[in-house]
């Protein structure tokens, strides 16, 4: 039993949510439906810390593969596997998963039911393109998420939730067809080069004699779709609508999981398949992320709407993460700036995660989220106030939290590279400390000016069930951050050493009849596959 | 177990108490959260004495491993704790010091409903300072050196309840904030360069370079330089002074401790811990000298007019930290620490005593309401005296010692020494004046205040007086563990200080080209004469103001403000620097963030997306005229439509 667990492990993590997607909408109890989605979620979770414990960190080699054809005479298939780069992100997100379903537990909204199937549904497909190693099934997770997002968004938002959420869709909609000409280009690329079709990831990264300005081209069109979901300056504006109509949950995957979609397609798909491209635009995307570190900070600054100001925190972060993945110097990706930007993933994830969890809190007492509202809540909430302090600390990168750990990885790398690019984006450091802290001060500190908030009840025990492992986990990646690092070490060094080799990272380490599935016969013919 | 391992019971231990006063302990047993804080940190220095006495005793450094923290590529940081000369000295004062304060807290804050939250806070700190001074990597010591400054933000808005304590608190932050990022910059040069981070072996490797390529010279000045960006903002210097005054909001004892004692000296000793890269850049360091001395005197001036107590002190600490910086730019590392320490002793104790006359004031801290206090306060009064004898430099107490080594230091430092050692000099007589006006508006002269407070107006009980008593013990006697040599040598008594920090800061030999005069031959009649100089004139300034004040506020004085009143009003505004920050720097930046958002965001970038689909929309419904529901149509469409395709094809 254990042993078929083990071999079809990613699968399940895939379909477990699905079906439990499916599940809830049967029964007319709207408590079973709960437990039906929280169990779908806690064995989803409790799956890949089974892959987490049983992964091993000792090679890059893609690990507990599995593939299957699907449609043979296109070189279709189903192929799912974890390294180093993405493992950190599906726990990430089968971890976040539950607590939202917790966050919702004494919901009263409509359609109730259908919110949580739709959640689940969310998470299959984000784990979907996360472990998705076949160009054709990771496009099909990419356009699945946004279906739940967007009935999430549209349904369960706030006023002005339509405009947002179309928004949101044709803005993303727009970006992955460009991916999908490019992906379809890079196919037939492969098919002339190779003399057989495969969308298998591990094929098309052996593409060699791409010109360079396909290449360049084909990078474009990948990097679009990529900074839209990221969503790198200048195409981020639909992110504040999405995150400021989104119902609290939603703007947690949100952010926590769906922006890291776009920054996790640079490493995976971007970067590797056209390195040559890179060495054309990392100077544009580094100057683009340190735009977005700084613009978004002053937006950030700028904001009365608490929500908005934490959504806007987000382009600044999440230009962090940009500039550490194509910070490239010598034909090698920074090994210290690439881990930074992983890390800061997940870190950005967690205490993002958890601010939108604690201003949703705030906006279920007081219905409004303007900062102006509150105040000397510090005194009302103590432990409102603490989890919100150390939530700030993690998003400002004060050491001893994870977000410290990441964006110091990723300036002191990007450093080597391009020490400009680095300064100026250390500046983010000072901002990051103003508008943060600036939330605090007008939130928590002074003196308890309206009367309403004079008599607010502290986070209860369910609040603090989602809210208390989230503050944990920003202090504990902080202290310890070689225990999740050790994960993608190979991984990255792979990646950064071997990237211009056209044979790319990925390596299956599995018996040899996969092998055949996972990438057809040039990988014989190189022998490099064990 | 050996000795030095006890380290790791020193940084545990207030770690500890604060887990226990924030998390575990009942928030509403005062006396509980007293005995924890204090206890804590007590065993704490209980278990770093002997290791002070080991590295008295001469013992070879030791680095302690804690874990691997940080591995990624050619970057290893672990925790590593060095141990030596220069670091446990720092913990007798940090634990020591930090001890009586703790003491005393429970005294000071004994009104307050509960004071969980404050010795967590305090606790914490000491545990962040400890880790920055015993850091045996760069890293480690900015986990230390952002850890103490959340404690600062948090302690100084500790009564948050007043908008104006928190801004306090975030403008603390922020500016200090500024000043990490020159220091997180200068880390990334050290690591590019050297591809280290780590104390001992930056020493080896800078050790091991005979000559220095001029090159390596300019990239060690542009470290040098990035990591004072860094000590400005911990250690309040000019131009990042600014938010110390405002720091005065924390309750008195974070004052003394934080403010004063420890956390303010992280840049100086940081300076101290670099100093095999400073000497190896005279640049820098003439630099960082004029910036210490003019930090000093231009702190000083503004204490002159200066009314609130906290104020003076926290003017007078910003001075006194120039003296540090301006002694470790001309070289003498050692008097810039020894003067660190007499200042810990005396500062807290200053900051100490003005806490005991402010709870008897109810907190009140205008000295225009206070005078005569003497007699209500005898004993604060008595240490307090003391306090201010040590700060002024009067002879044999601690503080002349260090800031005429610190003189005479700047002196034959040929980089402009006379000027740097005039206004050294010049910074003593001032001090001298406001620190004798504090002493007497506080407590000479007529009682000031109202009716209701003089009632109430009696000495604090003995948990605040008896380490008011220790502090003034050691203010007065500290001192001789360093005496200059040319003192020393009247009585035959060696610089013992100097050769105990010697083994850890010694200059290295590639630097001592540039450094020659230290080791030239003086005058020692010189010496004596300079010495001179500045004790007379300081004490005739006290005398000036001994005179002018003693009966309070002086008529004389007020009639001469009041005739230079423009001079008089630069100073009670403090230069005016903060407001001048405010309209050069957080206006515009605000301007520029209003006008992004509005103008670029909203209407440029949002609208120009909105434009597009608006465009769309308009399009389609141009030719949705098509969508007829006419088969045949759409099959002549569909047909032209493939024709034209296959013509696009085959034409390429």
């Amino acid at each position: 039993m254990i042993e078929w667990i083990d071999s079809h492990i990613l699968s399940l993590i895939i379909f477990m949510p699905l079906l439990s997607s499916g599940m809830v909408l049967v029964p007319s109890d709207k408590y079973k439906a709960q437990w039906l989605a929280m169990g779908g979620a806690l064995i989803t979770f409790l799956l890949s810390a089974r892959v987490w414990g049983i992964f091993d960190s000792s090679t890059a080699t893609l690990q507990l593969v599995e593939a299957y054809h699907w449609i043979p005479d296109l070189g279709i298939r189903y192929i799912v596997g974890v390294d180093g780069l993405n493992l950190l992100l599906l726990v990430l997100t089968t971890f976040l998963t539950p607590l939202v379903l917790v966050s919702v537990w004494n919901w009263q909204q409509k359609y109730y039911k259908s919110f949580l199937s739709l959640l689940l549904l969310l998470e299959a497909g984000m784990i979907g393109a996360l472990l998705a190693f076949d160009m054709v099934f990771f496009y099909i997770f990419w356009e699945v998420m946004l279906i739940p997002m967007y009935f999430i968004i549209g349904i369960w938002g706030g006023a002005n939730k339509i405009y947002a959420t179309t928004k949101f869709v044709i803005y993303t909609v727009f970006g992955s067809l460009i991916m999908l000409v490019a992906a379809i280009s890079i196919y037939i690329l492969h098919f002339e080069e190779a003399g057989f079709y495969s969308t298998s990831l591990l094929d098309l990264y052996y593409i060699s004699n791409m010109g360079a300005n396909t290449q360049a081209l084909l990078f474009a069109a990948f990097a679009l779709a990529f900074a839209i979901k990221v969503p790198i300056f200048p195409f981020h504006t639909w992110l504040p609508h999405a995150h400021t109509e989104a119902p609290t949950g939603g703007s947690v995957l949100l952010a926590g999981v769906l922006l890291k979609m776009g920054t996790y397609g640079f490493i995976r798909f971007a970067i590797p398949l056209f390195p040559e491209a890179l060495l054309l635009f990392s100077p544009y995307l580094l100057g683009l992320g340190v735009i977005g570190i700084i613009y978004g900070a002053l937006m950030a600054w700028m904001q009365r709407d608490a929500k908005r100001l934490v959504a806007y925190s987000s382009v600044s972060h999440l230009g962090f993460v940009v500039i550490g993945s194509v910070a490239i110097l010598n034909n090698r990706l920074s090994e210290e700036a690439l881990t930074g930007a992983l890390y800061q993933m997940i870190n950005h994830g967690i205490s993002t995660g958890a601010l939108f969890f604690l201003v949703g809190m705030l906006y279920e007492r007081r219905h409004t989220r303007m900062l102006a509202d509150f105040g000397g809540l510090a005194k009302v909430m103590p432990w409102f106030s603490v989890c919100l302090i150390v939530a700030t600390l993690g998003s400002i990168g004060l050491p001893g939290t994870g977000g410290f750990v990441g964006e110091f990885l990723i300036l002191i790398g990007v450093f080597k590279v391009n020490s400009a690019a680095a300064i100026l984006a250390s500046t983010g450091v000072v901002l990051g400390a103003v508008y943060m802290l600036s939330l605090c001060l007008d939130v928590l500190f002074g003196p308890v000016t309206n009367p309403e908030n004079s008599k607010l009840r502290d986070i209860g025990a369910t609040e603090k069930l989602y809210i208390f492992p989230l503050s944990a986990l920003i202090v504990v990646m902080g202290l310890f951050p070689n225990y999740f690092l050790a994960k993608s070490r190979e991984s990255i060094r792979h990646l950064s050493h071997h990237l211009m080799d056209y044979r790319l990272t990925v390596r299956a380490s599995q018996a040899s009849k996969d092998t055949a599935l996972l990438a057809t016969s040039r990988s014989r013919q190189h022998g490099d596959l064990p | 177990m050996e000795v030095v391992d006890l380290i790791w019971l020193v940084i545990a231990s207030p770690l500890i108490g604060a887990v226990l006063n924030g998390f575990i302990l009942p928030k509403n047993n005062k006396a509980l959260s007293h005995i924890v804080g204090v206890v804590a940190v007590g065993v704490s220095f209980l278990c770093a004495l002997p290791l002070f006495l080991k590295t008295i005793q001469g013992s070879t450094p030791g680095i302690q491993y804690g874990y691997s923290w940080l591995q990624v590529a050619t970057l290893n940081i672990g925790l590593e704790l060095i141990v030596d000369s220069a670091s446990t000295l720092m913990l007798m004062i940090i634990t020591g010091i930090g001890f009586l304060i703790h003491v005393y807290s429970g005294g000071y804050m004994a009104e307050e409903k509960s004071t969980s939250r404050f010795f967590s806070y305090l606790n914490l700190f000491v545990f962040m300072m400890l880790l920055l001074v015993l850091g045996n990597n760069l890293l480690v010591m900015f986990v230390g050196w952002e850890g103490v400054g959340l404690c600062s933000y948090l302690l100084i808005g500790y009564w948050f309840e007043k908008r104006e304590n928190a801004a306090a608190g975030m403008k603390a932050f922020v500016v200090n904030r500024v000043g990490d990022f020159g220091f997180l910059i200068g880390i990334f040069l050290t690591y590019r360069s050297f591809g280290t981070l780590s104390f001992s072996e930056l020493a080896g490797f800078l050790d091991e370079q005979v000559v220095l390529s001029s090159e390596q010279l300019t990239t060690l000045t542009a470290i040098g330089l990035c990591f004072f960006v860094g000590a400005c903002g911990k250690s309040a210097q000019i131009p990042l002074y600014i938010w110390l005054p405002d720091a005065m909001a924390g309750p008195t004892p974070v004052s003394a401790l934080i403010h004063a004692a420890t956390m303010v000296t992280a840049g100086v000793y940081m300076m101290a811990r670099l100093h095999f890269l400073y000497y190896l850049s005279p640049f820098t360091m003439t630099t960082i000298a004029w910036v210490g001395a003019i930090t000093a005197i231009f702190a000083a001036t503004i204490a002159v007019v200066q009314t609130d107590i906290k104020k003076v002190l926290a003017y007078s600490t910003v001075s006194q930290l120039g003296y540090m910086v301006l002694a470790a730019g001309v070289g003498a590392f050692d008097a810039s620490i020894f003067h660190l320490l007499t200042h810990a002793c005396f500062k807290a104790l200053l900051f100490l005593g003005a806490g005991s006359v402010i709870v008897a004031m109810h907190h009140k801290q205008d000295m225009v309401e206070m005078g005569g206090l003497a007699r209500y306060l005898p004993i604060t009064h008595k240490v307090f005296v003391v306090g201010v004898l040590a700060i002024i430099g009067f002879p044999g107490f601690a503080g002349f010692f260090s800031k005429d080594e610190i003189l005479w230091r700047a002196f034959i430092f040929p980089n402009g020494g006379f000027i740097l050692w005039l206004i050294g000099m010049l910074t003593a007589a001032l001090t001298a004046f406001y620190m004798v006006r504090l002493l007497c508006l506080t407590f000479y002269g007529p009682n000031r205040s109202d009716e209701h407070t003089r009632q109430h107006l009696k000495e604090t009980p003995s948990v605040m007086w008896i380490p008011l008593v220790v502090l003034a013990l050691l203010s007065t006697f500290v001192g001789y563990i360093g005496l200059p040599p040319v003192i020393g040598h009247v009585f035959g008594v060696p610089n013992y200080l100097a050769s105990f920090l010697g083994t850890a800061i010694s200059m290295p030999k590639n630097a001592s080209q540039f450094w020659d005069f230290i080791s030239a031959p003086h005058s020692v009649l010189l010496e004596w004469v300079l010495m001179g100089i500045s004790t007379v004139i300081a004490l005739l300034s006290a005398g000036v103001a001994f005179g002018l004040y003693r009966r309070g506020p002086s008529p004389l004085l007020s009639d001469l403000s009041e005739r230079s009143n423009r001079i008089y009003s630069l100073l009670l505004n403090k230069y005016w620097v903060d407001e001048a920050y405010q309209r050069i720097v957080v206006t515009p930046l605000r301007e520029i963030a209003e006008f992004l958002w509005k103008i670029v965001d909203v209407r440029l970038i949002n609208g120009f997306i909105n434009f597009i689909g608006h465009l769309l929309l308009f399009i389609g419904g141009l030719i949705s005229f098509q969508m007829s529901g006419n088969l045949q149509r759409y099959l002549i469409l569909f047909v032209m439509g493939f024709v034209g395709l296959l013509y696009i094809a085959v034409a390429i």
